[in-house]
């Protein structure tokens, strides 16, 4: 049987992070924190729902909403629309605004 | 962040009325996990986080060993293949020295970062890619180092050949300028087809580059798209018929020089002939203006209208007024009646010749302009 001829090839695979292309070293790779800690209940607790701007986000969270007004009426909801592009980071003072004054967020929709 | 809470719903839920939201998806269950929703929601916001939950990370940068092998073609092609590097036809083994002959398609550095990309920008992480990877993907494509330069630009685009949505979304690249003729893009009969080695490679590598530079298609996990999407294969490479076009190519009318080689990105959903629309009918009094605004009042409005004309189209469009694609893209963006007009703004009409001149066929599709880069860069 002849003998198979071997050769080896390149790796196509990039970089699993950006690089910045100006310097030599490799950019810092990407953190990030734990998740938040859960809270023992959502009794009596103000929930932000987020309305990410995802087609038919608006309605679905409507629904939520009526939810938690029926099944949960301790909870206190809070509509509230991204900014921005559907994809990207609120571009305004959003996750602040939760952090202040609400307990929880609830996102949605992801397509 | 891998431990992120969420739910999965009946989807989609655009399109339903407040009853069926209500009933079909809030009060419905998880289709994954089977859990009614609102109590999966309630859970999330409450079960105590694990220990896996509770401990900060980093991305792993490691992309792998930097070769494969070595071993015979017939194992690589699979060690390819099953690592999903491919899209699944056999391609060129980048050996080193095949690599090495198509770096000398460009006076780039090896090293040098060329570009980024994501499957969906914001939403994955980000991968970079250097002159060299992208030279591994160019070779695995079976395109030549003449195509090199086209090849980087369209890298440097940084705009994902397979978007991560379940759309299954296509790309286009409209290539202008003297590169065209100088590695032997087609534009003539066909041009849109696999009839030259240029358009077929080059349309490849962008995939290719797509999936290995870019973490793109990998099914389930940056790749959702219901149908999916035979355009994926080798994107639609486009080459203006620059010569039998009547009007200014598009890179010139988008503010470059004719002496200078472009290329431009679109995405959306593909496009398709002409002759699918009820609009398109062939009478003796021809109105291609009017039938292209029909097409494109009729067409969905999110990514606006491109119109691939043939150039026999293209001249009668011209013959009908419409001596500049200004003053077709106006007609076309003003709307039928006193109303607000079809489009959000001309941007979104854009017109391009191909083609060959023996008939009068011409394709569309709701594709935007993502980015134009320069080729001349790259060379």
């Amino acid at each position: 049987m002849a003998t198979l001829l071997r050769s080896a090839v390149l790796n196509p695979e990039a970089y699993r992070t950006v690089r910045d292309a100006a310097a030599d070293a490799p950019a810092k790779a990407p953190s990030f924190s734990s998740l938040a800690a859960r809270l023992d209940s959502l009794q009596g607790k103000t929930i932000y729902l987020v309305d990410t701007g995802f087609g038919g986000s608006g309605k679905f969270l409507d629904q939520v909403q009526a939810w938690f007004a029926e099944r949960m009426p301790s909870v206190k909801t809070v509509r509230r629309r991204k900014t921005g592009n559907i994809f990207r980071d609120d571009t305004k003072d959003l996750w602040a605004e939760i952090k202040e004054n609400g307990q929880a967020a609830i996102l949605g929709v992801a397509g | 962040m891998p431990n992120l809470r969420f739910t999965f719903v009946k989807s989609p839920v655009w399109g339903k009325t407040a009853e069926q939201l209500q009933h079909d998806v809030i009060q419905g269950v998880d289709p994954v996990t089977g859990k009614p929703v609102m109590q999966e929601i309630v859970d999330e916001l409450t079960t105590p986080l694990s220990p896996e939950d509770s401990i900060t990370r980093t991305i792993p940068q490691s992309a792998g060993p930097d070769r494969f092998g070595p071993d015979d073609a017939e194992s690589l092609q699979r060690i390819f293949m099953e690592k999903r590097m491919t899209d699944y036809l056999p391609i060129v083994l980048p050996t080193e020295e095949r690599v090495e002959a198509m770096l000398k398609g460009t006076s780039r550095k090896p090293d040098e970062v060329a570009g980024h990309m994501s499957p969906t920008p914001g939403v994955y992480e980000n991968w970079s890619y250097t002159v060299r990877q992208i030279a591994v993907n160019a070779v695995m494509a079976g395109a030549d180092p003449q195509y090199f330069p086209v090849i980087l630009a369209i890298a440097a685009a940084g705009t994902e050949a397979i978007s991560s949505s379940d759309n299954s979304f296509a790309n286009a690249v409209v290539i202008n300028g003297p590169i065209r003729d100088q590695i032997g893009l087609n534009y003539d009969i066909g041009a849109l087809g696999p009839f030259s080695h240029a358009n077929a490679t080059i349309g490849r590598s962008y995939t290719l580059l797509s999936i290995n530079g870019g973490n793109c298609g990998k099914v389930g996990e940056t790749y959702m798209g219901v149908i999916g999407n035979p355009m994926n294969y080798a994107n639609i490479i486009i080459a203006e018929n620059e010569k039998l076009s009547p009007w200014q190519p598009f890179s010139v009318r988008h503010g470059h020089k004719p002496e200078e080689s472009v290329v431009s990105v679109f995405q959306g959903w593909g496009l398709v002939s002409a002759k699918n629309s009820k609009y398109a009918v062939w009478s003796r009094d021809m109105n291609f203006a009017q039938e292209l605004k029909n097409i494109a009042n009729d067409q969905d409005q999110l990514f606006g209208i491109v119109a691939v004309l043939s150039p026999a189209v293209a001249d009668y469009v011209k013959s009908e007024g419409y001596d500049s694609v200004e003053k077709l893209t106006d007609f076309l963006y003003q709307s039928q009646d006193e109303s607000t007009p079809h489009f959000r703004s001309k941007a979104q009409i854009n017109i391009l010749v191909t083609g060959s001149s023996n008939n009068l066929y011409w394709d569309y599709g709701g594709m935007f302009l993502a980015r134009s880069v320069s080729v001349d860069e790259w060379r």
